[in-house]
């Protein structure tokens, strides 16, 4: 196979952008190509890994606010006009002048409290499909990679004193999986600038990335999407530990997995393992 | 829904300007984050996105209602980058057209096998999530190749409607998305490099 195919068709196919035509074409190299089809999730990969680290700065909280006077602008200027003209014929008593205030004061910390918690759910939502995406972006990673884990081995003795010095915190491997689940080893990685442990187990065929990061204030189990790109995500937490697995299997299968990995946590605290 | 040129004169001032805040105010933090990247600064980044909404506000009986609104105002802030104090000394320094030798007619740019990169240590980092590093190498892309990729990846725009804010043909968005990504690879293999020499 002499004739790869060119880089803007292989970025077009990253983009979603080729037509039918194209799409097929490129589609029967691929099918045939083992390096191109090796650059095509490349392309991938960078287009996502690009889409993250582009979304880099925010306007100051007090930009909007600014930028909604100027629009309003004119209008403001016609109302503070009205108004001035007003101003001599009015005669507003001391008690209608507090009434006025307070009602103004509960509207402003209404409008507030209603901004804030929008803002906080926005905020939650995107980041929590950030994660989503970040995780099935590494479990994707590790599969099209092929490559061997950091840790080989099947016995959770030796993959979970590999982490020792590696992480700052200490997790719990369960014992007598299921005959079909296999631990396969472990990697080190950093999901949102994070030591993360990254397990992988097997079920059958179908290959299975569990991720284990220290629990902060902000980040509990059970707000992550439970699907994202076809693969599966479950969540559990305890009090130190927020843990994610992702796999195409069987969502019932991988919530056993993460199931009896959450369970280790509690049942063999204070046992070293 | 498309409105009849007559019609649209109908729409009051107040009315007219609140439509204008609907539509434009959730494009205020994108508007803001590409201006950041283009001009390097959050003073000239406000500057530029202030007077893209009050020429957009200005602007917005011209415009035609069930269009592109984002490809509209995108496209009045990249033109107001480029007669601003940071996009005049930027087009001072980099080519922006033509000298980028690209083709504007539609369809697949050719590149020698050379240009596509088949060993790539770089996805090592990229698979790390390593933003600096990423970040860097979009810091070193010149203007006319960083918007088009922040259009696309960030923003995810579809290539027409990256065509129509930037005012060129799609073959060349294709072509310098392409190039984009080229550079950045690039750009991660020498930190690659970088950081082997440092750990031998």
């Amino acid at each position: 196979m002499t004739d790869h195919l060119p880089a803007s068709i292989l970025s077009a196919l990253a983009d979603g952008e080729l037509s039918a035509d194209q799409l097929a074409t490129a589609n029967q190299h691929l099918s045939q190509c083992p390096s191109c089809t090796k650059i095509a999730l490349h392309h991938s990969l960078l287009k996502s890994a690009t889409g993250k680290a582009g979304q880099r700065f925010s306007p100051a909280p007090d930009f909007h606010v600014r930028l909604t006077k100027q629009i309003r602008g004119d209008s403001t200027l016609q109302g503070l006009s009205h108004r001035d003209a007003a101003r001599p014929t009015m005669r507003v008593s001391r008690s209608y002048g507090w009434a006025i205030a307070i009602t103004a004061l509960l509207l402003l910390g209404g409008i507030f409290f209603v901004q804030y918690s929008r803002n906080r759910s926005a905020t939650g939502s995107t980041r929590d499909a950030a994660l989503a995406v970040e995780i099935c972006d590494l479990h994707i990673a590790m599969l099209a990679a092929n490559t061997t884990p950091e840790v080989i081995s099947s016995d959770r003795h030796t993959v979970k004193p590999w982490f020792q010095g590696k992480l700052p915190f200490s997790f719990n491997l369960p014992d007598n999986l299921p005959s079909d689940i296999t631990l396969d080893g472990a990697n080190l990685t950093y999901i949102q600038d994070r030591p993360t442990a990254q397990l992988l187990y097997s079920i059958g065929k179908h290959r299975v990335s569990v991720y284990l990061q220290q629990r902060t204030s902000e980040r509990t189990s059970g707000e992550l999407p439970q699907e994202y790109s076809g693969f599966h995500i479950v969540a559990f937490s305890t009090s130190q530990i927020l843990g994610i697995a992702v796999s195409d299997v069987d969502a019932a299968r991988l919530s056993d997995l993460a199931g009896r990995i959450d369970q280790a946590q509690t049942e063999n605290a204070g046992t070293p393992k | 829904m498309m409105r009849l040129p007559w019609k649209r004169t109908d729409r009051g001032r107040g009315s007219q300007t609140s439509e204008f805040e609907e539509q434009a105010l959730p494009l205020l933090p994108s508007l803001y984050n590409l201006a950041y990247w283009l001009s390097r600064n959050a003073a000239d980044a406000e500057d530029l996105v202030q007077e893209t909404f009050l020429k957009a506000l200005r602007g917005f009986a011209t415009f035609e209602p069930g269009t592109n609104f984002k490809a509209w105002i995108f496209r009045i802030l990249r033109n107001t980058y480029l007669t601003s104090r940071s996009g005049l000394a930027a087009k001072r320094t980099v080519s922006w057209e033509d000298e980028w030798g690209e083709h504007s007619e539609p369809g697949p740019t050719p590149y020698p096998e050379g240009a596509i990169d088949r060993q790539t240590p770089e996805m090592n980092l990229i698979r790390m999530g390593d933003r600096a590093a990423l970040q860097n190498a979009m810091e070193q892309l010149p203007p006319p190749l960083l918007e088009v990729i922040l259009l696309c990846d960030v923003e995810e725009m579809k290539y027409k409607e990256i065509a129509m804010a930037l005012d060129i043909p799609i073959g060349t968005v294709m072509s310098r998305i392409a190039r984009a990504r080229a550079s950045i690879r690039r750009a991660l293999e020498v930190e690659v490099e970088a950081a082997r020499e440092v750990n031998l």
